[in-house]
């Protein structure tokens, strides 16, 4: 993964601000005045969906929930351009999940490169930080880390074999209220 | 990222050293201490568990926040 690539990723996500325990957010970014109705209509519906599948498929509701998303992500990104290289293939990831999602790749501070090889498994971090699930979770007051994320999670492993045409896995680090850690698994 | 731990605030329950997944946070002298902020990702998981509000993060991305009710803001501007 060259310099400037993680470079442009990071620049995207730094700012100024001081974030405090005691700030209540008093308004929604960006402004969603016109849209509201239909937004927390949709996170309404797309909540009690998922639970209702919970409540009767159990643990079956997450194979469901990460097929539909793998179907999606290979839809979407069939009109994507190929790409064999991780670099190009998160570059075409980014602007296939615009606007719903938005992520950055992320290392812990003792290792060398983004690209991790570990126990005989090469894999990513993404921290994942728009996140239209988590929101979704949120508005309902559902735990994170169940059947929505798992729409999140096909999607970008479908995109991914779809961009690349090798097989993926999205494996969760920790789910968190305002940025998710995950780790993009390369076959 | 800088982290700041209020020391006069911080109550020593040491909730936030377990809850971070990047053990970004030791406990010394019963008070938290953010010994690897560059291990931070941003999640704030902290804020939520920290009884204390004690923790500020400097140069964070705030996400998106679409899910907070639009009436429930207006009412909170009328009052704050
Ligand atoms: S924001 Fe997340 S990663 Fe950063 S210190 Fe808090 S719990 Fe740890
Ligand atoms: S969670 Fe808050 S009060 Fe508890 S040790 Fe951490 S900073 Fe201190």
């Amino acid at each position: 993964m060259t310099a400037g690539y993680v470079d442009e990723m990071h620049e995207a996500f730094q700012t100024d601000l001081v974030y405090r325990s005691e700030d209540v957010p008093l308004e929604c970014s960006p402004k969603p005045k016109d849209l509201e109705q239909t937004l927390h209509g949709l996170m309404k519906l797309n909540g009690l969906v998922i639970r209702s599948l919970e409540e009767i498929a159990g643990r079956g509701a997450n194979a469901v929930t990460y097929r539909a998303g793998k179907k999606f992500g290979h839809e979407v990104a069939q009109y994507f351009q190929k790409r064999d290289d991780v670099e190009g293939a998160l570059h075409e990831l980014s602007d296939l999940l615009r606007g719903q999602y938005s992520f950055e790749v992320w290392k812990p501070e003792d290792k060398d490169s983004y690209i991790i090889e570990e126990n005989g498994e090469t894999f990513i971090y993404l921290v994942f930080h728009d996140c239209i699930v988590r929101q979704t979770l949120r508005r309902n007051g559902l735990d994170q880390g169940g059947p929505l994320c798992q729409t999140l999670f096909g999607y970008v492993v479908g995109a991914i074999e779809e961009i690349t045409g090798r097989k993926a896995k999205l494996e969760i680090v920790h789910t968190g209220p305002n940025a998710c850690l995950k780790k993009l698994v390369l076959k | 990222m800088e982290i700041h731990v209020d020391k006069d605030a911080c109550v020593g329950c040491g909730l936030c050293v377990k809850d971070c997944p990047m053990h970004v946070y030791e406990l010394q002298n019963n008070v938290s201490v953010a010994v690897r902020p560059n291990n931070c990702m941003g999640c704030l998981s902290c804020h939520e568990i920290c009884p204390a509000q004690a923790l500020e993060h400097r140069g964070i991305y705030a996400a998106k926040r679409h899910y907070i009710d639009i009436h429930v803001c207006e009412m909170l501007k009328k009052v704050i």
